[in-house]
């Protein structure tokens, strides 16, 4: 089974348009079959496909996992990832017991006293400074029931817009440019969508990586008959791009510039479905007069990317009976990112291919539960996708949480995590809590932000099941229950709802953040307008029916959706209502978007320079049931290459691991995978420094530092890959700050999913010792 | 045309352009004080561009009503500033605990100065229209239109900043 780390999409069982996709059942046990003695039903949470399996239980442990063959998702496949990653769970150095900072020293404490400290700062600093001075940050890797109690906790109960996931950093444009173009967050489409469609248009997405399970479906489709077209759209020589019809090798930062030569051609060649524009958008004039200038030749200026390319692409695309496409980071995480997304939107629109079997846009998500941090609103967002302009959504939350609207924040879009942390450094938020996510390694710009954190005197919370670089500067750890040790429900990238239940105990005095934050809430004495406890709940069930109660009626509604039709389930698509008992496989199928001024989740952007619209401004051009295709013209990006910094650094992930590592580098198999660090350059960039594959370089930019063995690959010349996992936990000096890659990217943002650049740093490098030199593990 | 639109619109020209020049200045000012607040910092050079922009199509525009227009002499040193600043945007100090008073000041002056280049193309438009310009008043519209976001950015800025720097301390 070891071979599955190599080995990453398994066997091929091709299949051809529209037949279903043939079940394989990956299993990987730690000990002999007979020897366990249940399987829960669970779901895997190492990415946003959300593959179903089953967890082995043997002597009150994990000893290993199985896919569910009934599953909609996986049809019983596991990857890497999948199979492997949950030994993290058996680590010998999680975290058991509180710590709590003495004497600027992390000491084990019990609960008790470790929440009396949370508590006794957090009414100090509320009474002194107000709710504007309390923040969190939560993760896309929690459960919906967790999100919701975070939501409620900080927007109802002590009243603070200060509340963001680290979905910021991964999904934050997925879901704004759903919201821009159809009015609300929400995938339309559906993974069937795949089985069926002729045509596959993967935009700044690399699956073959970071959905390996999804990866497969594709490529056995690719391996079956009627295998369909494949344009991919990427700087680097991808796995996924190596199976392209067309492979755009664009210069990063340029998507906007080469999505509007594809509309710009679709326009030209008329392959455009002028009925669906007519009766389902609006703003095609002014798309087509922006996207007129872009012609294939300005493209390839711009883009770097032959414009015979373009045009073949932009074929492919006009041919196209059934189109999917996808969209993650490449676009997400770069310049333009929300303008690009919504582009490809424009492609499935123009065309009239979105709401029917094989055709759909799928933005897709990063982290495994980012879907329901959105519909919790325990990100930028209001809970159940509602508008934070709009005071009868306002209104409305406030009744079914029973507290006085005026209590919950509504004067400004929710702060984004970029902001608290300028809040932070300018000294007017003092209490941080940081949940199931690791910003000293996630972050952008790291130096920056550990002078913030070091210097702003602030007061740090940290729950996590690890000591991660964030937890060791933290005030107070709270030791974390992981996946598997508790229950919950989450959400993947095509609405589909899975249970996962508590199969084992967390270890020592672990707990799940469910828990933590109901007892936090009762130790703060939260309280609803009435004076009774503003939660009731004990358990996460609780919490899921008032959660599903909450969308009633939104478009993410789950009203009718239980623990019990879930469980043992192959997993439901939300929407899940009385009328749709079994959930609903896509959305928009009568072509009618949530776009009503009543109905919107916001009244969106201007999505050059991020405006936000107002509730008379979007009445005046309502859509009235129709999606909104909105234009962008390319802007250059802020920090050009120039001389001293020649070369365009793009950050990203591996295939065998997840975030910064947390969890899978506690999997032997997925570490000994990719233990270390690398820089990966192309020949041509490093020939003249004359570096060889395995020689160790440093990669300069203007906010700092890092040294690694380069990797040669093919890539676009001028483009250097940096894995973003690598952090300093497992370093032999953890204090010696130059592995992260976030060292060296830089604090910019989209205006309007405000997602973080990370893909958009100007670098320079240099060869540092020769690969024989270089001890294994010293640099 | 161009003779019976005579002299006052030509003086209309050279305000707007030069209320367009000063803008661009202005924003660059802004972007450079508050180098530290990234969320103001990049989108005002952003804008600082889209003003130049401006400013050429409307020195493009103007010869027709009689009015030439000279190119700003682009200030080197200001340049040099931004491009400092640039380097050490992170590093800035901007960690005063009134940085966020300062930075309403500055969006403050941003938006008066917004709307008067706003007022101007309301005028030019109204040109256009009674001289029955097409050509004219299409370009107005579109840049008018950018201007409008400009203000309507300036404002989101505002209604997010200030909570924080007039609630909270
Ligand atoms: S594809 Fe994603 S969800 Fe599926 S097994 Fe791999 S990591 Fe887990």
């Amino acid at each position: 089974m070891t071979s599955r780390v190599t080995d990453v999409w398994g066997e091929r069982t091709p299949y051809g348009p529209g037949d279903p996709w043939p079940e394989r059942v990956d299993q990987h046990l730690t000990v002999d079959a007979a020897r366990v003695e249940r399987w829960v039903p669970s779901a895997c949470v190492l990415c946003s496909n959300g593959c179903g399996m089953d967890v082995a239980v043997a002597d009150g442990r994990v000893v290993g996992v199985r896919g569910r063959a009934e599953d909609r998702v996986n049809r019983g496949r596991l990857g890497p990832k999948g199979l492997y990653g949950w030994q993290a769970n058996h680590s010998a150095d999680r975290l058991t017991r509180p710590l709590v900072r003495v004497d600027g020293e992390l000491r084990p404490a019990d609960w008790d006293a470790a929440m009396a400290v949370v508590v006794e700062r957090s009414r100090a600093v509320l009474d002194e400074h107000g709710p504007l001075s309390m923040a969190f940050y939560t993760s896309g890797q929690l459960f919906a029931e967790e999100y919701y109690a975070q939501a409620l906790i900080a927007r109802g109960g002590i009243g603070t817009p200060h509340l963001d996931g680290n979905t910021r950093l991964c999904t934050a444009t997925s879901e704004w440019a759903l919201v821009e173009s159809f009015g609300s967050d929400g995938g339309p489409g559906s993974y069937e969508d795949v089985d069926l469609c002729d045509t596959l248009f993967v935009v700044g997405h690399n699956p073959a990586e970071t959905q390996t399970v999804q990866w497969a479906r594709m490529l056995d489709r690719l391996h079956g008959v009627a295998r369909p077209r494949l344009i991919v759209v990427d700087p680097r020589v991808t796995a996924t791009a190596r199976q392209a019809d067309v492979h755009l090798r664009l210069k990063p930062g340029t998507n906007v510039a080469l999505l509007n030569a594809l509309l710009h051609e679709l326009i030209r060649a008329d392959r455009i479905d002028h009925a669906f524009v007519r009766d389902h958008t609006v703003g095609f004039e002014e798309l087509r007069e922006t996207v007129a200038p872009y012609t294939p030749e300005k493209a390839e200026e711009i883009c770097g990317v032959p414009a015979e390319q373009v045009r073949e692409a932009a074929r492919i695309l006009g041919d196209a009976e059934r189109l999917v496409s996808t969209v993650l980071q490449g676009v997400y995480q770069s310049h333009q990112a929300t303008a690009a997304a919504v582009q490809v939107n424009n492609v499935n629109l123009v065309r009239g291919m979105i709401g029917r079997p094989g055709c759909t846009v799928f933005q897709m998500n990063g982290q495994p539960t980012a879907q329901n941090t959105r519909e919790a609103g325990a990100n930028g967002t209001m809970p159940g996708f509602r508008n934070w302009q709009n005071d009868t959504h306002m209104a409305e939350l406030a009744r079914l949480w029973n507290v006085e609207p005026s209590r919950i924040p509504h004067w400004a879009p929710p702060t984004h995590v970029m902001e608290m942390f300028r809040y932070i450094e300018t000294g007017s938020i003092r209490f941080l809590w940081v949940t199931a996510t690791n910003p000293a390694v996630s972050l952008p710009e790291l130096r920056r932000i550990r002078r913030i954190v070091r210097e702003a005197g602030l007061f740090l919370v940290v729950s996590d099941a690890f000591l991660t670089e964030t937890a060791q500067l933290a005030d107070v750890v709270l030791p974390a229950a992981l996946w598997a040790e508790k229950t919950g429900c989450f959400t993947n990238a095509d609405r589909t709802v899975h249970l996962s239940e508590k199969a084992v105990e967390p270890p020592g005095e672990a707990r799940s953040d469910f828990d933590v934050l109901l007892d936090y809430a009762r130790r703060m004495d939260l309280r609803d307008r009435d004076g009774g406890p503003l939660i009731t709940w004990e358990r996460p069930e609780d919490a899921w029916r008032d959660f599903t109660e909450m969308t009633r009626g939104r478009p993410c509604d789950q009203s009718a959706l239980t623990y019990d039709t879930l469980r043992g389930s192959g997993g439901v698509q939300w929407p899940v209502t009385e009328e749709a008992p079994e959930g609903t496989a896509r959305l928009y199928t009568d072509h009618h978007f949530p776009t009503h001024p009543e109905h919107v989740e916001d009244y969106g952007h201007d999505i050059v320079g991020g405006a936000q619209y107002d509730a008379d401004t979007y009445r005046a051009h309502d859509a009235a049931g129709r999606a909104f295709l909105k234009a962008a013209p390319y802007q250059p990006p802020h920090e050009p290459v120039d001389d001293d910094y020649p070369l365009q650094l793009t950050t990203g992930r591996t295939v065998h691991h997840f975030h910064t590592r947390t969890k899978t580098a506690r999997s032997p198999e997925l570490q000994e995978a990719a233990p270390e660090m690398w820089i990966e350059l192309t020949p041509q960039d490093a020939e003249p420094h004359g570096i060889a594959d395995g020689d160790l370089v440093r990669v300069y930019s203007r906010r700092g530092e890092l040294s690694a063995p380069a990797v040669l690959r093919g890539n676009r010349p001028g483009v250097v890959f940096a894995p973003f996992h690598y952090g300093y936990w497992d370093e032999a000096e953890p204090g010696r700050h130059i592995r992260a890659a976030n060292e060296l990217t830089r604090t910019e943002w989209d205006p309007v999913s405000k997602q973080p650049l990370f893909k958009q740093t100007a670098v320079r490098i240099e060869k540092v010792a020769d690969a024989r030199d270089v001890a294994p593990g010293r640099y | 045309m161009a003779e019976t639109a005579g002299n006052k619109t030509a003086r209309l020209f050279a305000e707007l352009h030069e209320g367009e020049v000063d803008l661009a200045q202005h924003y660059r000012r802004v972007a450079e004080r508050q180098a530290a607040d990234h969320g103001t910092h990049y989108p005002c050079r952003s804008l600082a561009q889209q003003c130049d922009e401006h400013a050429a199509r409307v020195r493009e525009l103007a010869p027709r009503y009689g009015e030439h227009l000279a190119p700003p002499r682009r200030s080197e040193r200001l340049d040099a500033a931004v491009g400092a600043v640039r380097q050490k945007a992170s590093e800035r100090a901007g960690t005063r605990p009134d940085a966020g008073l300062l930075l309403l000041r500055d969006l403050r002056e941003l938006f008066l100065a917004a709307q008067g280049v706003h007022l101007d193309w309301v005028l030019l438009g109204q040109v256009a229209q009674a001289a029955r310009d097409e050509e004219l008043l299409a370009d107005v519209s579109k840049l008018h239109a950018q201007t409008l976001s400009q203000v309507r950015w300036i404002e989101t800025r505002v209604k997010s900043a200030a909570p924080q720097a007039l609630v909270a301390d």
